[in-house]
């Protein structure tokens, strides 16, 4: 409602403040006063019982379409879209020893003709293009190389920030840039709970989290400057985050958003608090605005959904029902164990008006939820207004990945979506690592 | 009379251990949902580069040793980070000897394996 209000008083100020040809006057005038009277059309997403297309297994909301942009890619962890019109994915195992992929359409049918690998000897999760360069990261280095005209990359790549411990659990560093000269680094915390022992049933919570300290946060550096050591040399810029795979700028609002997995097995740890219902869904998948300085909480305090508050975790002392005032409010709680793990925010406006400032978040979908099926293998949109605010209720974007529902164990979903990234012409790029690996293209083609 | 009493009492105490084993049968399938499922999940089917899938497991049908030592000791039984999947295991060393033999035999004879059957005499040599 205000944005239509400033919408027109700027349209109006460009009116006065001109001295336009009186058919444009009134042309203009005219547009003023439809974008005035015609509401936005609704935000409704697509339906959890939608058919998938038969070509491409996925569902999509009316007016969009999808092709398969690449097939049997690798293990596809995140994506980027350069302006040279080249599709990068970074890849979780090597395929033929390398660990990432190029994908190009040259006659624009949706559908990549040519690939070319690189990376390698590397595996890795992140992907990006910053200021003339492709960034990627394997699990203990963020690296980068001038981007070609097309194609792979040639040489060997700079290493810009380097000396994160070689993990196995939350080990992969995804990335993101803000409008500054900045990387941002996911530093995933390789625990459940932060409990002494590691997932042992009745282990104590430590505390202070020795963990905070090296992990579980998001590291900042210059993305232009070689060599950066994450302890040295890293700035901390947020913590309390148990893994942020799910991390993105929106240049909207300027500022960072963080989607964080939630901890596992509240039933198996805790019988006598949570039943499997009860453990399936909590706790949430946290979406936070995250600023300098933010504290999401973990692994003192969870967010329960249903409740709409912040408790306290049964390693420190938490029953279920106990607030904690540990850990800033998400701007969303999306059910348990759905796996945040990539999120996009739109720079161009090929997509429809209600779809352009939100976030994108992929879930890759849950394990934690046994007994009960599992979920959450979609695409949702969350929608943001110009301060990076939440306007309105999330919708799912994209579905129908996984395969027939229920899904009861993690094995029988046929795709599990992951990476996303804009391309130069703003159609939407999906990726997933399971079944071989995917990429598909969904482009916007009105009703 | 004191001894029919006596009798009944461990006769009571009898039935009563008897139900709650009728409750909860200490069979491998129920210990392995118990304790294992959550992670391997209820088929077996794992979790792609997280938990390791249970089907036709090299370690399942290894000696018996190997799959003992795992539930005993977990993934430091080979090495955390050395298996290829991103999760570790914690031991189950607070199991007896026969709920562990009960659940090797689950794992060894289930899942498209035929390692064979565990007993609890296999385990305790391999306690530390």
């Amino acid at each position: 409602m205000n944005s239509k209000i400033f919408g027109v008083s700027v349209l109006t100020l460009v009116l006065v403040g001109c001295s336009a040809p009186e058919e444009a006057q009134e042309a203009a005038h005219q547009e003023a006063t439809e974008e005035a009277t015609v509401a936005p059309a609704p935000l409704v997403g697509v339906a959890d019982d939608a058919a998938v297309d038969a070509v491409t297994g996925i569902s999509l909301p009316s007016g969009f379409k999808a092709t398969v942009f690449a097939d049997d890619i690798g293990s596809a962890r995140h994506l980027t879209a350069a302006s040279n019109g080249w599709v990068y994915a970074a890849l979780f195992r090597p395929k033929d020893g390398m660990g990432a992929v190029a994908l190009y359409d040259p006659d624009g049918d949706g559908v990549a003709d040519e690939r070319q690998y690189f990376a390698a000897g590397m595996q890795g999760t992140g992907m990006g293009v910053y200021d003339g360069h492709l960034y990627y990261s394997t699990d203990t280095e963020v690296m980068r190389w001038p981007l070609p005209e097309g194609g792979a990359p040639v040489g060997d790549a700079v290493v810009i920030a380097q000396g994160f411990n070689e993990e196995t659990q939350h080990a992969s560093k995804n990335i993101a840039f803000d409008g500054a000269g900045n990387l941002y680094v996911n530093v995933g915390a390789p625990s459940n709970a932060s409990m002494t022992e590691m997932r042992t049933k009745g282990s104590p919570g430590m505390r202070p989290c020795p963990i905070l300290e090296q992990y579980g946060g998001t590291w900042r550096f210059d993305a232009s400057k070689p060599g950066q050591d994450q302890m040295k040399d890293g700035y901390h810029y947020a913590t309390g985050i148990r893994n942020g795979m799910s991390m993105a700028w929106n240049t909207h609002a300027d500022s960072l958003y963080v989607a964080m997995h939630g901890r596992d097995q509240l039933a198996s740890f805790f019988p006598d608090m949570f039943t499997n219902e009860q453990s399936a869904e909590l706790p949430s998948e946290e979406f936070h605005k995250v600023s300098d300085g933010s504290d999401l909480g973990w692994p003192y305090s969870y967010f329960d959904h249903s409740k709409g508050t912040r408790m306290v975790m049964p390693e420190y002392g938490g029953d279920g029902n106990m607030v904690s005032d540990e850990g800033q409010m998400p701007l969303v709680g999306f059910p348990g164990h759905w796996a945040p793990n990539g999120m996009m925010f739109l720079k161009g406006d090929a997509m429809p008006a209600q779809y352009r400032k939100g976030a994108y978040i992929a879930f890759h979908g849950s394990w934690n939820r046994a007994p009960q099926p599992q979920q959450g293998y979609r695409v949702v949109y969350v929608p943001l207004d110009d301060a990076g605010n939440v306007s309105g209720d999330w919708v799912t974007f994209a579905n129908g990945f996984a395969g027939p529902d229920p899904v009861m164990s993690p094995r029988d979903a046929v795709h599990r979506p992951l990476g996303l990234a804009e391309g130069p012409d703003g159609a939407i790029y999906i990726g997933s690592l399971a079944s071989g690996g995917r990429v598909w293209k969904v482009t916007y083609e009105g009703e | 009379m004191k001894a029919n009493k006596l009798l009944g009492a461990v006769l009571m105490g009898a039935a009563f251990s008897a139900s709650v084993a009728a409750l909860e049968p200490q069979t491998g399938k129920a210990l392995y949902e118990a304790n294992c499922a959550v992670c391997h999940q209820f088929d077996g089917g794992g979790v792609p580069f997280m938990q390791p899938e249970l089907f036709g497991s090299k370690r399942a049908n290894a000696p018996k040793g190997a799959v003992i030592d795992i539930i005993l000791f977990g993934s430091a039984a080979e090495g955390a980070g050395q298996s290829g999947f991103t999760n570790e295991m914690p031991g189950f060393d607070f199991l007896t000897n026969k709920e562990i033999a009960l659940i090797a035999t689950y794992v060894r004879t289930n899942f498209e394996n035929n390692g064979g059957a565990v007993v609890a005499d296999d385990v305790q040599p391999r306690r530390k």
